[in-house]
């Protein structure tokens, strides 16, 4: 809509190509991308986004393709290339140093060197540059304040303020409202419609559908690293994005039925809990056999409360039953010896200990039952792993393959057996199928579906609203740490469940 | 009481006068662990002195200084690479083989056994020689640390190993004597010598501590690569895709570690004169643990030269300290008697104090984190309960 078809795109990926140690990231994958226009870039979750953002970073080297900026073939080494060609990348975990103030990091890589690394700081006329540069970006701030000192949303403003010291052309935006507040996104949107105006291009990474159909000017999809199509704006709309990005394999089947279940005792009931951090109580009763849903935007607090409940960080205040009797954990041990288990959202780190073997990693929490004199009965050890990875179907070998060779979904299934073998009375999956492939997501979730039919009661958090309403028989959703609310089975839809985790303050500022 | 008449008013108003010019602009500058370890240094000094009055007697000041200054040389140093999240264990061993070089190559010949001796050549060929050496090693441990991946604790640990035998090797277990050479001087001579001190009041490593702390504060709080040095420290991510040439910055930083360790390392043989493999062991702990205690932080990122100083002064005041502090009573039968300390305590009280100095910063931090989490979440509830009051109020409005 921006530029004459005879005039090259400021910016195209052709045929882009990245291995990586046994899977292939991105296969043949294209972009375009005009001077004054904001692309989003869409996909599941593992569908190559990222990573073809890092080669345009220049953080990774393509295996193949090529890049053209206004035509002109390029090559990036390092991200110093890229920045020469004034592209910025703002990652989705912020790359700030917290120790140095904000001028400091506006200009961090980008300082005038008149006599290389040793010329002395310009410090007046970086803080006098950043100040201009902040108020661009609508910060108030004093450019000598400490990054340490900042929200999330004010340090994403000054992410944006180094992309603008660049000179950029093209930013890159990965996720960048995953952990703002509404008002927070509301500013961005602000910002980056005032940049898309000043001719600045824009790469737009976003799960939010609401935001993408409110920014962009055109979508870009991707699946499984390949590239699906482009939509124009006026021709996107959220079901034709969803049917691309998930293509056929999301069907009927995808999720395992859901048969109708007749009300059961509650097993856990949760009253006034007062998580660290958060500003007010938070109360829900998960009865036997149920699926429990936590749905809300990252950062909602939900791994907070499952933290609470699992003892990590124990509550301040409130109470919690489980079944009938008073369950206050002090530390994980004490939560472990009641049957509540967490399978933790960052399992490599979390999870499992990586370079033990699956073996190991199955008998880790109940190691002491494991022990006879105490020695190790390794017999008994391997006889359960195996009786574990029978029942998930770990694609593996042996038992006696380390944690670390395993692809994401069979980890996860190492840290579901390791569980089961001890039975739980309540199973906390944090984010179940992060990072997990399509085919390993529908076991994971057929798994799921047996054990609550077993009776074994699951709170389930999960950022993909798909998960949520594929799976939970009842949905409590959360924002800025509070319950909004707790949705029946005949009520979930993603509309409704969307408008309760955006809260009202958001849909106001899409509307354009 | 009557035993502490030394102690006159204006020994109180000196002292209470260089803590608050000390203090003060610390505490302005933003330098709260600084500020707080200066103002232990003023009145651990100031106890030393109502103990002692000979701990400010000029022969001890004098030899004080001097000590500071050979440790705080290369603590300086060492702190580049702990500020960007690395460690350095090679030091101490640095500092030994610089001196055991410059006492091979410029040490007196000894016709009749050349094996005490050195080769006699001139010390402007032996002290170069060794400073090229200690640098080359810092080049090698960085280029290992950054482009091969290498830990630092490990390669540095060989280091530390490898060069000590090198030492033992050079000198053949045994200890190379400089000799008559001028350099001997540098160490125990100085500027301005008096009657009291002939050696001079001002000792000549105290100017090359003051020349490399100028340095210092300039390249690490003045320059680029000092901003650098502190980016790599608080977040090694952020700087990479910052396009900061971090494997550059990184072996930089261990060349001037271990250029330092050869500066001190000069210092040492010179003060020392004769020297064995012995010279400088343990010495990269000291280095470290003046750093911590200037508020320099093991997980990188943090630290000023000012602290260090301190930190080093704070080490080096105790040694001697513990030479010095005494305790004069009279016992029961009226005769004066003089409690010191057993000279054996020297380590149980430096690993205490680095122990308490760290508790101290770390209970403070909890405390004050805690107090800041309060804080946020009062900030979020205000903001929560203002978001969701406007909606209400223009539907009455």
């Amino acid at each position: 809509m921006n530029a004459t078809s005879s005039q090259p795109p400021l910016l195209e990926m052709r045929g882009i190509t990245k291995r990586f140690p046994g899977v292939v990231a991105l296969q043949d994958v294209q972009l375009r991308l005009h001077k004054g226009e904001v692309l989003a870039l869409m996909g599941e979750n593992g569908a190559g986004k990222s990573t073809l953002m890092k080669i345009l970073g220049g953080a990774y080297q393509p295996d193949g393709g090529q890049i053209l900026i206004q035509g002109v073939p390029v090559t990036f080494n390092s991200v110093r290339d890229a920045k020469r060609a004034c592209i910025a990348l703002i990652h989705q975990e912020l790359m700030l140093a917290p120790n140095l103030d904000v001028a400091g990091n506006i200009f961090l890589g980008n300082e005038r060197k008149s006599m290389g690394l040793l010329s002395p700081l310009t410090r007046r006329q970086m803080n006098k540059a950043a100040t201009a540069l902040l108020r661009r970006v609508g910060l108030t701030c004093p450019p000598t304040t400490p990054v340490a000192r900042l929200t999330v949303g004010e340090m994403q403003m000054v992410e944006i303020a180094k992309a603008l010291a660049l000179e950029a052309r093209i930013i890159i935006m990965d996720e960048p409202t995953s952990s703002l507040t509404a008002g927070e996104s509301q500013k961005l949107f602000q910002i980056i419609r005032q940049l898309r105006a000043e001719g600045m291009a824009i790469v737009y990474i976003s799960h939010r559908m609401e935001e993408v159909l409110a920014l962009s000017d055109r979508i870009t999809i991707l699946r499984d690293g390949r590239y699906v199509g482009d939509l124009e704006r006026a021709q996107a709309t959220h079901e034709k994005i969803v049917s691309m990005m998930v293509g056929r394999e999301l069907s009927a089947n995808y999720f395992p039925a859901k048969p109708a279940k007749p009300p059961t005792e509650p097993v856990l009931v949760v009253d006034n809990l007062l998580v660290p951090g958060a500003p007010s109580p938070v109360s829900f009763t998960a009865h036997r056999g149920e699926i429990l849903g936590f749905a809300g935007l990252v950062g909602a607090g939900r791994t907070e409360l499952m933290q609470a409940i699992f003892g990590v960080t124990p509550a301040l205040g409130g109470t919690m039953l489980l079944d009938g009797l008073p369950f206050a954990p002090q530390n994980t041990r004490e939560a472990i010896a009641r049957g509540v288990y967490l399978a933790p959202e960052d399992r490599k780190r979390h999870g499992l200990v990586l370079p033990m073997t699956i073996a190991q990693n199955t008998s880790l929490p109940d190691v002491r039952n494991y022990a006879s004199l105490g020695f190790l009965n390794r017999s008994k050890e391997r006889e359960v792993a195996r009786h574990e990875v029978q029942r998930f179907r770990v694609k593996t070998p042996s038992i006696e393959v380390k944690a670390v060779n395993l692809s994401g979904g069979n980890q996860q299934k190492v840290v579901l057996g390791k569980w089961l073998a001890m039975r739980p009375r309540i199973l906390i999956l944090d984010e179940p199928t992060r990072g997990i492939d399509v085919g390993a997501k529908a076991e994971i979730y057929r798994h799921m579906a047996e054990l609550a039919a077993q009776g074994i009661t699951i709170l389930m958090v999960s950022s993909e609203m798909e998960e949520v309403i594929g799976m939970s028989d009842r949905v409590v959703v959360m924002q800025e740490r509070r319950v909004r609310g707790i949705l029946e089975r005949a009520e979930l839809s993603a509309h409704r469940i969307g408008q309760l985790m955006t809260g009202h303050a958001d849909r106001e500022a899409l509307a354009v | 009481m009557i035993l502490f008449l030394h102690i006159k008013l204006i020994h109180i108003l000196a002292f209470g006068g260089v803590l608050l010019a000390g203090a003060v602009p610390m505490r302005l500058a933003g330098l709260r662990r600084e500020m707080g370890m200066f103002v232990s240094l003023i009145c651990l000094a100031f106890a030393l002195f109502v103990s002692n009055e000979d701990f400010l007697g000029q022969s001890n000041v004098i030899n004080t200084t001097r000590q500071i200054s050979m440790l705080g040389i290369f603590a300086i140093g060492i702190s580049f690479v702990i500020i960007t999240g690395g460690i350095d264990l090679s030091i101490g061993s640095i500092v030994g083989l610089t001196g055991v070089l410059i006492a091979k190559i410029s040490g007196q010949y000894y016709p009749d056994n050349p094996a005490a001796g050195g080769m006699g050549y001139s010390l402007w060929i032996g002290i170069p020689a060794a400073l090229a050496v200690a640098a080359l090693i810092g080049l090698i441990q960085g280029l290992l640390i950054t482009r091969l991946d290498l830990q630092s604790f490990i390669v540095t640990l060989g280091g530390m190993l490898l060069l000590r035998g090198v030492s033992q090797t050079i000198v053949k277990g045994g200890t190379l004597s400089l000799g008559d050479v001028p350099l001997i001087k540098l160490a125990n001579g100085g500027l301005f010598p008096t009657v009291g001190s002939p050696d001079g009041t001002v000792p000549y490593p105290l100017l090359i501590f003051v020349g490399v702390i100028l340095v210092a504060a300039y390249v690490l709080h003045f320059t680029v690569f000092g901003r650098y040095v502190y980016a790599i420290g608080g977040n090694r991510e952020a700087a990479e895709y910052s396009g900061i040439p971090v494997k550059r910055v990184e072996t930089l930083t261990y060349v001037i570690s271990a250029l330092s360790g050869g500066i001190a390392g000069v210092c040492y043989a010179a003060y020392i004169g004769q020297m064995s493999q012995q010279v400088g062991i343990a010495y990269e702990l000291y280095a470290i643990a003046a750093a911590v205690l200037g508020g320099v932080s093991l997980r990188g990122g943090e630290g000023t030269v000012v602290g260090v100083i301190i930190g080093s002064c704070i080490m080096k005041v105790i040694e001697n300290g513990i030479n010095m502090f005494q305790w004069i009573y009279r016992d029961r039968d009226g005769i004066r008697r003089l409690w010191r300390l057993d000279n054996n305590w020297t380590f149980i009280i430096i690993g205490a104090v680095i122990l308490v100095a760290v508790m101290l910063d770390q209970v403070v931090h909890i405390f004050q984190a805690r107090r800041r989490t309060r804080k946020a979440g009062a900030i979020a509830a205000a903001a929560a309960a203002a978001a969701a009051v406007p909606p209400q109020a223009a539907k009455v409005g």
